[in-house]
């Protein structure tokens, strides 16, 4: 019944859009995505409001017995953040797609509103399947869609090798979590997440979840499989990365956490939570190292989502670490930092990616050393990215912080209380090391696309975008400022779920412990803008009769500066580099001036940092390829006795081998 | 009335430090050196001059400086003078105070970005990586304050009277080490930059600040002496805290504590070369994990 009303309603969506004129496309799918918010977000608000569980529909499936459509607090919580996205995204595509509308053919743009409103309702129906075939096939439908999605610019190489890649990679993902549910069918007869108690009750649990950890990690970019994010995301339009990076990946967060919430055992919650908790350090830490080094804006961000990431499971190390500790204090606050941090990132990081999307459809690029000065030209472009760079690097008074005070408020009471102290002042040590060089990548960001002078004539001839982009973008912008303003409001979304994991502890802890910190928290937060308008205020009041004078940027004396001396996004990164340089790979063309030159002649100087993790997945059986092929061609001597030789030897090894019968 | 007292007793320390630094190494040099209050009447002067802005310059430039002494004031609000009580106080507000004074830092790092010098995006450079790699210590430090001390608010860590115990003293004095390093840094003393430098290619703060004038130049100034008053008062803190002293105690100790700390060094050790300022800040970093560990070890009461 499921599928049959899945697959007419997918039918209705193709034809609609490949029948509707050209220019009302995004129209169908939008109506398409609000729709299917709406009717996602009435029994999600239901379920956060009263804290029960609602099961929507009854499949049956062919394989797996019977599954069904449930929505519980943390279905709910996803659901609610990938509707606004969606609608979110839907609005943004508008004004991205307008200047591809001559150049595409009909049914190309047809197939990419097609892909993007089965994105999105895949991705509800990944969250809000309980298990089995549904799930996966929902999890299929969504890798399928995000796969077309990334084509979009199909004519460029590096698209279709970006999405090849995501589409191999997605597919071990997607075996590993075969095997996980087939791990969960062969133990209990049923495929469903529910069931996944009964196989951890069983003894099994380290290998299970570990088999979902890399399945879902895989979709999240946990690292070492991150290589696709910074493969995919510049390859992919604007709103595509979006969606992608601010949502799709936390569904591989959301199915971790459905597959925590069954381990009951203390002890293999400790491992499971410092595996979580090492995973998160590490990804963590690459993420934004490399995140600082990269020149490309679309993948500096693609780094920060997987630096983001590394964020949530660091939260959700320490969560779990609290949890096996049996000090319920710590698990709530971390977690509900983790959950916290999913929805913050979900809404800077399309934001971050939509003002991006700007400033490629203006200038056609995202070199970060091509830009400079933009924020005169775009205005409104700039104040909303200057708002998501705030958010991103935490930092009061918007949500980003909000998210990160709660995790390390769980990791400063777990080493308060002394549980688990050194694993909590890792996890502190890794996190505020994060926290700092975040604010270099995107200080980095920022500065080099929006400030100084241009680099590059482009962006003289640069416009502010279309106001249904800017429109679009107001949506991610009023959830930070919210949560950043009035976050004892907010924490009372995350703390449904958290009451799911933890039912008896969560209100108490939440109602006498965190809303009064996160009270205060706003109050400050309040103190700051204030203070912060008074004192410009005041500033301009004293101004106003003095004598303001424009000038000049002060040279230091030097007579002639001109733009090209200004400092680049590498030169600025070039410090951090300098120290982290083993951990990338850096493809030189060109040659810097050496110290000794003393009138130093024209170079020409361009440096790529790339992931040395890439080797792993692209390089090595391509390698060894070679090598293998290097031996082979040994045997191709060009001498007829020596092929003759060679079919003799054949024959004599057939003739061994059937003696023995072996063949 | 407490919390009157001690946002009072904060503002005249941050006032005091810099000429308690400025009359140290003249004592030191043996000059007649500047009058106590000069950087007052510096400042004064600032204050009521016009200004000149770059014509690269966006509005981001002109807010910067608001932002950042704002910061800076809703920073100081949160710490308390010994064990009296400041404005704003709530459990794990050491986080806040650490990340509201990181919003202080981006706003100098992206009004110095914004005039499109090539010297003042040098500076800004070098206040973002070392920015980054004196978090950790910061956090650790204030991780090893909730440790010994079980609370994660500086209301609560410092006003609790303790009872004189060795292993409290020995950590919390170790602490108060680490913060007058942690001062160095943040506030760009000797060795990490020098404030006196003459040359734009070695600064660090200085130059991010070269196109200010007039009144943002005060405001920066301003808050560089609340930023500089709020490490020197932990480092107090701490102290004052082992030893059962009052606020009365933590005032001059916070001024000169640091004050003839950064004077002294500033008199005898010469600036460090760029390429190693890293690896001073990292040794920092490095120290605070050693100083978390040594406290783990004391409270697990293993003798070492």
């Amino acid at each position: 019944m499921f599928y049959i009303l899945l697959l007419s309603a997918l039918t209705l969506l193709v034809a609609a859009l490949f029948l509707t004129p050209l220019r009302q496309k995004m129209w169908v799918a939008f109506a398409a995505v609000v729709a299917a918010a709406i009717a996602i977000a009435i029994p999600a608000i239901g379920v956060l409001a009263e804290g029960s569980e609602v099961e929507l529909m009854r499949i049956s499936s062919p394989i797996f017995g019977a599954e069904s459509l449930t929505m519980d607090s943390l279905s709910a919580l996803f659901s609610l953040v990938i509707g606004i996205a969606g609608v979110a995204t839907l609005l943004y595509s508008r004004g991205y797609l307008a200047q591809y509308l001559n150049k595409k053919s009909s049914a190309h743009i047809s197939l990419h509103y097609t892909a993007l409103v089965i994105l999105v309702i895949s991705m509800m129906l990944v969250v809000i399947s309980s298990g089995g075939f549904s799930f996966l096939l929902a999890w299929e439908l969504m890798t399928i869609a995000s796969f077309i999605l990334i084509l979009f610019d199909a004519e460029r190489q590096q698209v279709l090798r970006a999405a090849l890649a995501y589409l191999i990679m997605m597919h071990i993902g997607f075996v590993l979590l075969v095997a996980g549910f087939a791990s969960i069918y062969a133990i209990t007869g049923t495929g469903n997440f529910a069931d996944l108690a009964t196989c951890f009750s069983s003894g099994k649990t380290l290998p299970i979840f570990i088999l979902f950890l890399l399945g879902f990690g895989m979709k999240a970019g946990l690292f070492p499989m991150h290589v696709w994010l910074p493969e995919a995301h510049p390859a992919a339009p604007s709103h595509v990365s979006a969606i992608m990076s601010g949502v799709m990946i936390k569904t591989g967060v959301y199915g971790v956490m459905r597959a925590l919430w069954y381990v009951v055992e203390p002890s293999e919650l400790h491992t499971i939570g410092l595996i979580i908790l090492a995973v998160g350090v590490v990804t963590g830490l690459w993420g934004v190292i490399l995140a600082a080094v990269q020149n490309d804006a679309k993948r500096l961000l693609a780094y920060s989502s997987i630096e983001n990431i590394g964020v949530i499971f660091i939260g959700l190390g320490i969560a779990t670490l609290g949890q096996a500790a049996g000090n319920y204090l710590v698990a709530t606050i971390a977690l509900c930092g983790a959950l916290l941090h999913t929805v913050n990132h979900s809404m800077f990081k399309s934001l971050l990616f939509f003002g991006a999307g700007n400033i490629y459809s203006q200038m056609h690029t995202t070199l970060l050393d091509r830009f400079g000065g933009v924020a005169k030209h775009m205005p409104m472009t700039a104040i909303l990215f200057f708002i998501a760079t705030i958010a991103i690097c935490a930092l009061p008074p918007l949500n980003g912080f909000i998210g990160e005070f709660l995790i390390y408020l769980g990791m400063l009471d777990s080493i308060r209380e002394g549980v688990n102290t050194i694993y909590a002042a890792g996890g502190l040590l890794a996190l505020a090391l994060i926290g700092g060089i975040v604010v270099l990548a995107f200080t980095k960001l920022y500065s080099t696309i929006f400030l100084g002078s241009p680099r590059d004539h482009h962006v003289a001839e640069s416009m502010e975008v279309d106001n249904f982009r800017i429109a679009a973008m107001a949506i991610p912008t009023v959830g930070i400022i919210t949560i950043g303003m009035f976050p004892q409001f907010a924490i009372r979304m995350v703390e449904r779920v958290a009451n799911q994991f933890f039912p008896a502890a969560t209100s108490p802890i939440v109602d006498m412990y965190i809303a009064p910190n996160l009270w205060k928290i706003s109050l400050t937060a309040w103190l700051l803008v204030i203070i912060i308008a008074l004192l410009y205020l005041l500033k301009n009041r004293a101004q106003r009769t003095r004598t303001i004078e424009q000038g000049p940027t002060w040279g230091c004396g030097f007579t002639s500066p001109n733009i090209r001396m200004q400092y680049t996004g590498e030169s600025y990164s070039e410090p951090l580099e300098s120290i982290t340089t083993s951990l990338t790979q850096n493809t030189v063309e060109g040659r810097a001036v050496s110290k000794s030159e003393i009138f130093p002649s024209s170079h020409g100087y361009s440096i790529k940092h790339k992931d040395k993790i890439d080797r792993l997945f692209a390089a090595w059986w391509m390698e060894l390829l070679h090598i293998i092929n290097k031996r082979i061609m040994n045997l191709r001597t060009g001498k007829i006795n020596h092929y003759i030789l060679f079919a003799l030897l054949f024959l004599v090894v057939i003739f061994i081998l059937s003696l023995f019968n072996w063949i | 009335m407490a919390i009157v007292l001690n946002t009072l007793l904060i503002i005249i320390t941050a006032l005091a430090i810099p000429g308690v630094i400025n009359r140290t190494r003249a004592l030191l040099a043996g000059r007649k050196g500047l009058p106590f209050s000069q950087h007052l009447r510096n400042v004064n002067v600032l204050l009521r001059k016009g200004a000149v802005y770059s014509t690269t310059t966006t509005a981001l430039f002109r807010i910067a400086p608001a932002i950042y002494l704002g910061a800076a004031i809703v920073a100081t609000l949160m710490m308390p003078v010994a064990d009296l009580y400041p404005l704003i106080s709530f459990e794990g507000d050491v986080i806040c105070f650490a990340y509201t004074l990181a919003l202080a830092r981006v706003a100098i790092i992206l009004a110095a970005m914004d005039t499109g010098s090539s010297f003042e995006g040098m500076g800004a450079s070098r206040e973002a990586l070392y920015g980054a790699l004196i978090e950790p210590a910061l956090m650790i430090g204030f991780a090893t304050l909730a440790l010994f001390c079980g609370y994660t608010s500086f209301a609560d860590i410092f006003e609790h009277e303790q009872s004189f115990d060795l292993h409290l003293t020995i950590v919390m004095l170790l602490t108060a080490f680490l913060f007058v390093e942690i001062t160095f840094v943040e506030s760009g003393r000797v060795p990490v930059d020098d404030p006196k430098t003459h040359l734009e290619l070695t600064m660090i703060h200085e130059v991010m600040c070269l196109d200010y004038s007039g009144i943002d130049m005060g405001m920066i100034h301003i808050a560089g002496w609340l930023k500089t008053a709020c490490f020197a008062m932990i480092a107090a803190n701490a102290v004052t805290a082992t030893c059962c002293f009052h606020w009365w105690c933590a005032v001059p100790l916070a001024i000169l504590l640091t004050g003839v700390a950064i004077g002294v060094v500033e008199s005898t050790q010469a600036r460090n070369k760029l390429s190693r300022n890293t690896t001073f800040i990292v040794t920092i970093s490095a120290l605070a994990a050693l100083i978390f560990f040594i406290g783990y070890l004391l409270k697990l009461n293993i003798n070492i």
